[in-house]
């Protein structure tokens, strides 16, 4: 439908229940959303606020309750799931926060796999594969068993694999949570020039503060709904963003300091110089 | 060629794929020995069939060489000589008894016919008729007792020496021992009477007819063919061990689906993650029955060749040290085997299916 208009993904009054009745949980709620071509999307938002739940039904790996969500045109919410298999082969590429490779395969089959359940066969496959992590820096790990690989390389090889069959859209969770700062800001910077340069819509879930500096557009979800994202801060304790409107305070040393629960200000206040960077780290979008 | 995703899966485990495979190895050995043993043990009766005699005269009311006695004055085989179609009548005399061999007694049944000089080829008298003061044993009896050739073996109180051993028969109940005609009677202790008349049947001759003028001549007389002899001695065999013999093939056919279905669902279950991974990013549930069943396909292949090796070299084995094991390994029955090889790996691979069906790949987000 919006393809033509550069729209990749469109989520349209999409809800997803958890339980029934009393007990029932409106884990998303009636969230909109559109994504065009080469803008990279950050979804931030507390624990618990739907984040993840809200990318796996964009993913298509969850039914929303309610709502439509479109892929390249197609609507994926009206999808058998024999037809949604081949949707997620093609069309979105996943980046986990604990990589998920498969790490008893090497470098290269963890993506000449995806590119044999696309049905390339194997030379074929292979030399996509390896095309794909040369560009990556992972040439001299070709053979390496995915297990033996540092953190940074395995999320360069779990992008890699995101891109085997070239999606229009990809999903990352969290993709910088488990990366030390210097692999962090370069998955960031990959994400965005995927977004720029090669025109895909991604989409990226994070609380890393820093992935806002890459993002063309920053959402809030919220209890399951996407709000005005007010003045955002930084728990110094747990390192989550949180919104100060929101947030548990505690002045230190003529500073406001943001937390994100009560656990985390008592943390603080047994030991506040474990915790040198207090202090609001950010005056929101 | 793609991703060898199964077999990785199973080498990323080598001591637990090397029990595995030894389980099902030891399922196709336990089926594969049952069954030769079974082939082998229903070639008992083979003796008969390999005698010229097309036809066997037997007191009338005689079922079978086992369970009864068929007793015959032997002047009406006489009669029967001038009967069209037949070409001599030998009289047998044969009987299940012990002897001894330096002390130690032996069972074996005894045999003597008395072959005509002008009926018979000299390989026939070599093998079935020793010259008196002799005997005619086979590679089985001579490695139970033995006794090689020259040695003397005692029947009451006539002694028998080996005059030849002939290659290893196929019976398993007893071991024939072929007497000559004249000492049979004195160690039987009987002068007109013989056990049987054996037939041997003119070229031209049509047997069935002959078969019904003897019949139709003495009413005393009974007549079976060569292959009713053999016969009613392997049904001996087959109510005998039948049934045992299926029970045991059926629990090595559950013993082998049992280890290949447990070893594929404990890697299922240990990569449940992987398996969610792979319907995550687009696998179809087609690609993740396959490397299931590829997983089940390589156990199973391996388990058979290792098992089909085992059997053949426990069967040699087990020759060596029980001389009457007899097994005869058919073609037809390794690739009967292999069929339910086959069976067993779609079998086994039926609850991991199962289990991958009910992954949610949604899970893979969680941490």
């Amino acid at each position: 439908m919006d393809s033509l208009q550069g729209v990749i993904l469109s989520a349209t009054g999409v809800t997803r229940v958890f339980g029934q009745g009393e007990s029932a949980v409106r884990a998303v709620d009636g969230v909109d959303l559109s994504v065009r071509s080469g803008e990279l999307a950050l979804i931030m938002g507390p624990s618990g606020s739907g984040k993840t739940t809200l990318l796996t039904m964009l993913g298509g790996l969850l039914r929303p309750t309610s709502g439509s969500i479109w892929i390249d045109g197609v609507d994926i919410t009206r999808l058998s799931e024999a037809e949604l298999a081949p949707v997620r082969r093609t069309s979105v590429g996943f980046i986990f926060q604990s990589f998920n490779l498969w790490e008893t395969l090497t470098v290269q089959e963890n993506v000449e796999l995806v590119l044999n359940m696309a049905g390339k066969p194997g030379g074929a496959a292979r030399a996509r594969a390896i095309s794909l992590l040369k560009a990556r820096g992972l040439g001299a790990r070709l053979n390496f068993r995915a297990r033996d690989l540092s953190g940074g390389e395995k999320q360069r090889v779990s992008v890699a694999r995101a891109l085997a069959n070239e999606p229009r859209l990809l999903l990352a969770d969290e993709p910088t949570a488990n990366l030390d700062s210097i692999r962090g800001r370069e998955v960031m910077h990959l994400l965005r020039d995927l977004a720029h340069s090669d025109g895909r819509a991604v989409v990226v879930v994070s609380h890393d503060q820093r992935v806002r500096e890459v993002a063309d557009r920053v959402l809030w979800l919220e209890d399951g709904r996407f709000r005005e994202i007010g003045q955002l801060a930084r728990d110094p304790v747990c390192g989550m963003t949180v919104e100060a409107e929101d947030a548990v305070t505690l002045t230190h040393q003529g500073r406001t300091v943001y937390f994100c629960s009560a656990g985390c200000r008592w943390e603080f206040e047994q030991a506040p110089e474990r915790f040198a960077d207090a202090g609001p780290r950010d005056a929101g979008v | 060629m793609t991703v060898p995703v199964a077999r990785r899966y199973l080498f990323a485990e080598k001591g637990r794929f090397a029990i595995s495979v030894a389980g099902v190895a030891f399922a196709v050995l336990l089926i594969l020995i049952v069954l030769a043993l079974y082939r082998g043990m229903s070639r008992t009766g083979q003796t008969f069939r390999e005698m010229p005699g097309a036809l066997w005269v037997v007191q009338d009311g005689t079922s079978d060489p086992f369970h009864s006695v068929s007793l015959i004055e032997e002047p009406r085989l006489d009669s029967l000589e001038d009967i069209p179609g037949v070409a001599a009548i030998v009289p047998v005399l044969a009987r299940q008894m012990q002897f001894e061999v330096e002390g130690k007694r032996t069972d074996g049944r005894l045999m003597a016919l008395d072959l005509p000089e002008d009926a018979v080829s000299a390989g026939l008298r070599n093998h079935y008729a020793p010259p008196r003061g002799a005997m005619i044993i086979d590679e089985t009896l001579q490695r139970m007792t033995g006794l090689d050739p020259g040695d003397s073996a005692s029947f009451g109180d006539v002694s028998l020496t080996v005059d030849r051993v002939n290659s290893r028969s196929p019976e398993i109940l007893f071991q024939y021992v072929f007497v000559n005609f004249t000492d049979a009677r004195r160690i039987f202790g009987v002068h007109d009477v013989v056990t049987y008349g054996m037939v041997i049947v003119e070229e031209d001759a049509d047997p069935e007819a002959v078969e019904n003028a003897i019949v139709a001549s003495d009413p005393a007389l009974d007549v079976l063919t060569k292959d009713e002899m053999a016969d009613s001695i392997r049904k001996e065999m087959d109510e005998t061990f039948l049934p045992v013999i299926s029970i045991l093939v059926g629990i090595g056919f559950v013993v082998g689906a049992a280890v290949v279905g447990l070893t594929i669902y404990t890697a299922t279950i240990e990569r449940t993650r992987e398996f969610g991974v792979m319907k995550a990013v687009g696998g179809s549930a087609g690609f993740l029955y396959r490397v299931v069943l590829s997983q089940a396909a390589i156990l199973t292949s391996a388990g058979f060749v290792v098992g089909v090796l085992g059997a053949l070299g426990v069967a040699r084995l087990a020759i060596e040290a029980v001389p009457e094991f007899a097994t005869e390994f058919r073609m037809l029955d390794i690739a009967g085997v292999l069929a339910g090889a086959v069976l067993m790996a779609v079998l086994a691979s039926f609850v991991p299916v199962r289990r991958i069906n009910s992954i949610d790949p949604a899970s893979v987000f969680r941490a």
